[in-house]
């Protein structure tokens, strides 16, 4: 409003009181008055001489700072290697569409999210983008069940867990018990890496007799990643390990052991190094643990069901190759798992799949016929009196002859043929094929399987042992696989107890015992494995009163301790038999002679 | 770590795929909210759900005088322009497709020319919800949303989905974002971003 008389501009104008002291009159005027205000009428009024002169500010008005309107924000970034392909899943045809997505995990929409399986980096993944990588990879869960990594078929949760497990480590010890799929899990997690772009080159080693079942493995479970075996004449193997790029390379122990001086050249640098059945370096001294070590490698990963089979040393040596210096030297067993137990991941059939089907104990106890027990009764007479008269020149060979003869003669009487195993097998075998299943038959002994190969003729048997030229064995286990006539497949522990897939077996015998029960184990668990749909029966043949017995009660107590191992429960001593339990095997005073500071081994 | 990808084998069966095409790329987009203020997480796959890149921003913490002059806008200001955009500028990936698990960042569809979805299960229950066109798409357990505004999006969007491996579900990147930031932060790194 316009002030429109004196009275108005004396009494208040605008809030602003008018001095009334009659000093310098200042009024804080507005600065912009509107245009149309200041006409001739408006003027005439400020223009009135009662007005006193009134003086506008000089300095600017004081201003308070609000500081930065915009919030402030940085970033970081990390850019992950490529996967090498990156395809785009095909238009589904007229009649793929027709079928329906596989199930997502978590299809119900308000259930919590199921429980899937991640990658974790490990104390070791030290630098950021590393540790990042991990923690974003999808679930393994999902990566198995799209169109993305294309398996046979999906694996068990626990298999995802392995592989979960061995993926982020450098230092890496799979001690699955066996039939759990070892082999698979450490396909899937080396494929993933390659498809990850983490690593190039890869070399698997693994036993002689294992390397057909390592390439069908290996196509069945990574059919993309090209592998070559390392095998054939020196300049041809030359070749393979020091020009070939191949991504991933297959060798055995008895071919890298020879090659040593090729797969340990820096000029070939290995991102990991798997060795399949590992108790195979358990030997520090050996020239296949040295070579194993010599590997220039980035990933060290080891499987075996059985990391200790006779002494805690085992593991530790074991260590040597996985992570050279990690275990201080003379570190009590009991302190091992300190230093381990990251490294470690050991889970047995009952703890993972409750749903196997069981494996069945069935202790045979057989009486020896009339004739193999008088060979016997004479045998373990003499020997007990030839051992007696060695007195302190005897040594643990001594008293391994005369077990091996007892125990051959508990299979057959070496003069008329009998043997009461066998008409208990032949038995046995009968009800076996008119089911229309398949066995399994071990010994330690070649020529017992001979012999059992010619009275198990209507059984359709198969051989498959140490005399059995390498090349035809893979055709031999197809066949037996295949064949519905073979019903029976006669095996060595030595050969066949390690890493073989015959899950189409529903029963084991085993002829004799071994003298260890991992190696037994290893043996039973050729059919009692992932896969294995059926009970399988194990029959373990003992003849009464015999040393086979008293070796038996021996093992029993051992695998006992054996089973407790990886849970630390104690220090366990050998699984095994040692010197000294040898020697009580039998009524004899006699005892090596003792150098002072001689290891008991 | 290796940085150099290796030429596998194509995959069998019906992994193969035309080359011509560029590859999808998805990127997942989060806020987070903690006592330091809101993080920004936005995670570049490819159309397996591998992580391509991934990046995170500092805290953003507006002050009393920055929320009173922002007033109701200042949420979708710092979601959208402030995180989101930057996020999605600052990328070295370019993406097919961004999919959010916030409804306020539905906005951020305004200031790039980027597809964008949300994944979420109840939507209704913000007073946006009547902007959102509901899509559904086996990709997404809880449901696919866009704006209804650009609803032009939708067959696009669609075709894009329909990419995707049968494997991944939307809303699972965004736990992995989760645990990144938690462990990028616990590490120090967006001290070095600030």
């Amino acid at each position: 409003m316009p002030p429109e008389g004196t009275d108005g501009w004396n009494e208040s104008a605008g809030g602003l009181a008018a001095p009334s002291d009659g000093g310098v009159e200042v009024y804080d005027l507005p600065l912009s008055l509107p245009l149309q205000m200041i006409d001739g009428n408006a003027w005439g009024i400020l223009s009135i001489p009662k007005l006193r002169e009134v003086r506008l500010l000089h300095d600017a008005p004081w201003v308070r700072s609000l500081g930065r309107l915009e919030p402030a924000i940085g970033t970081e970034g990390w850019k992950f290697p490529a996967p090498p392909i990156a395809l785009s899943p095909p238009s589904p045809s007229p009649k793929e569409a027709e079928v329906a997505d596989p199930p997502l995990p978590d299809t119900d929409a308000h259930s919590p999210l199921a429980t899937r399986i991640r990658l974790q980096p490990t104390a070791e993944t030290v630098h950021v983008k590393d540790r990042l990588l991990f923690l974003l990879q999808p679930p393994l869960d999902g990566l198995f069940q799209g169109r993305q990594l294309q398996v046979p078929f999906a694996p068990f949760p626990y298999q995802l867990e392995g592989i979960a497990f061995l993926v982020p480590r450098s230092a890496a010890l799979l001690a699955d018990e066996m039939g759990l799929g070892k082999t698979c899990q450490a396909i899937l997690a080396l494929r993933l890496l390659f498809y990850q772009g983490v690593v190039r080159r890869a070399l698997v080693v693994c036993p002689k007799s294992l390397v057909h079942n390592w390439v069908r493995e290996l196509k069945l479970w990574a059919p993309d990643v090209p592998l070559e075996v390392i095998e054939g004449e020196p300049e041809q193997r030359r070749s393979t390990w020091l020009i070939s790029n191949c991504p991933l390379k297959l060798v055995n122990y008895e071919t890298l052991t020879r090659d040593v001086e090729w797969a340990a050249d820096s000029r070939v640098f290995y991102d990991v190094v798997i060795l399949d059945e590992a108790q195979r370096i358990k030997n520090k001294d050996s020239k296949t643990s040295q070579a194993a070590r010599a590997l220039p490698r980035g990933r060290s990963w080891a499987l075996t069901g059985t990391p200790i089979e006779n002494h805690p040393d085992d593991l530790v040596h074991l260590f040597e190759f996985l992570d050279p210096g990690r275990i201080p030297p003379d570190t009590p067993p009991k302190r091992l798992p300190l230093y381990t137990a990251d490294s470690i991941l050991r889970r047995t059939k009952e703890t993972v799949q409750s749903d196997m089907p069981p494996k069945i104990f069935r202790d045979v106890h057989v009486d020896l016929t009339p004739a193999q027990r008088d060979a016997y009764r004479r045998a373990e007479e003499e020997g007990v009196v030839h051992l007696n008269s060695l007195g302190d020149t005897i040594t643990v060979q001594h008293v391994f002859q005369l077990v091996m003869r007892l125990k051959q003669i508990c299979n057959f009487d070496p003069l008329t043929g009998e043997s009461a195993k066998l008409e208990q097998l032949r038995t046995d075998m009968e009800e076996v094929a008119d089911s229309g299943h398949k066995a399994i038959i071990f010994s330690q002994w070649v020529e017992p399987l001979q012999i059992l190969a010619r009275h198990l003729e209507p059984f359709g048997p198969l051989q498959y042992h140490g005399r059995i030229p390498p090349a035809e064995r893979s055709a031999i286990l197809e066949r037996f696989r295949q064949d519905p006539r073979c019903h029976v497949l006669l095996m060595s522990y030595g050969t066949g107890s390690v890493g073989l897939n015959l899950q189409c077996a529903n029963y084991v015998f085993l002829f004799d015992r071994w003298w260890n029960p991992a190696v037994e184990d290893q043996a039973i668990n050729r059919a009692h494995r992932v896969g294995q749909r059926h009970p399988v029966t194990v029959t373990r043949f003992l003849a009464q009163d015999t040393i086979e017995h008293r070796i038996a009660e021996i093992l029993e107590s051992k695998r006992k301790i054996f089973l407790d191992l990886l849970a630390q429960a104690d220090k366990p001593s050998r699984f095994g038999l040692t010197e000294e339990e040898i020697f009580s095997l039998f009524d004899i005073k006699a005892r090596p002679r003792r150098h002072p500071g001689a290891a008991n081994h | 770590m290796s940085e150099q990808p290796l030429a596998l084998a194509a995959p069998l069966a019906s992994g193969a795929g035309s080359l011509d095409a560029p590859p999808l790329t998805l990127g997942f987009l989060t806020i987070l909210q903690d006592v330091t203020g809101w993080i920004g997480g936005y995670l570049v796959t490819n159309s397996w759900g591998r992580p391509l890149e991934f990046r995170l921003t500092t805290a953003v913490q507006p002050n009393r005088v920055q929320k009173a002059l922002y007033g109701p806008t200042l949420q979708e200001y710092v979601f959208a322009d402030l995180i989101g955009k930057t996020l999605v500028e600052k990328s070295s990936t370019p993406v097919s497709l961004i999919v959010t698990d916030l409804v306020p960042l539905w906005t951020l569809r305004k200031r790039i020319p980027i597809p964008l979805v949300i994944v979420a299960s109840h939507p209704m229950t913000n007073s946006s919800a009547t902007e959102l066109l509901y899509l559904e798409h086996p990709r997404a357990r809880q449901g696919v949303w866009l704006p209804v505004w650009a609803s032009s999006d939708g067959e696009s969007i669609k075709a894009l989905l329909d990419q995707i491996d049968p494997a991944v579900e939307l809303s699972e990147p965004f736990s992995r974002i989760r645990e990144a930031v938690a462990e990028a932060r616990k590490l120090g790194a967006n001290h070095r971003a600030a």
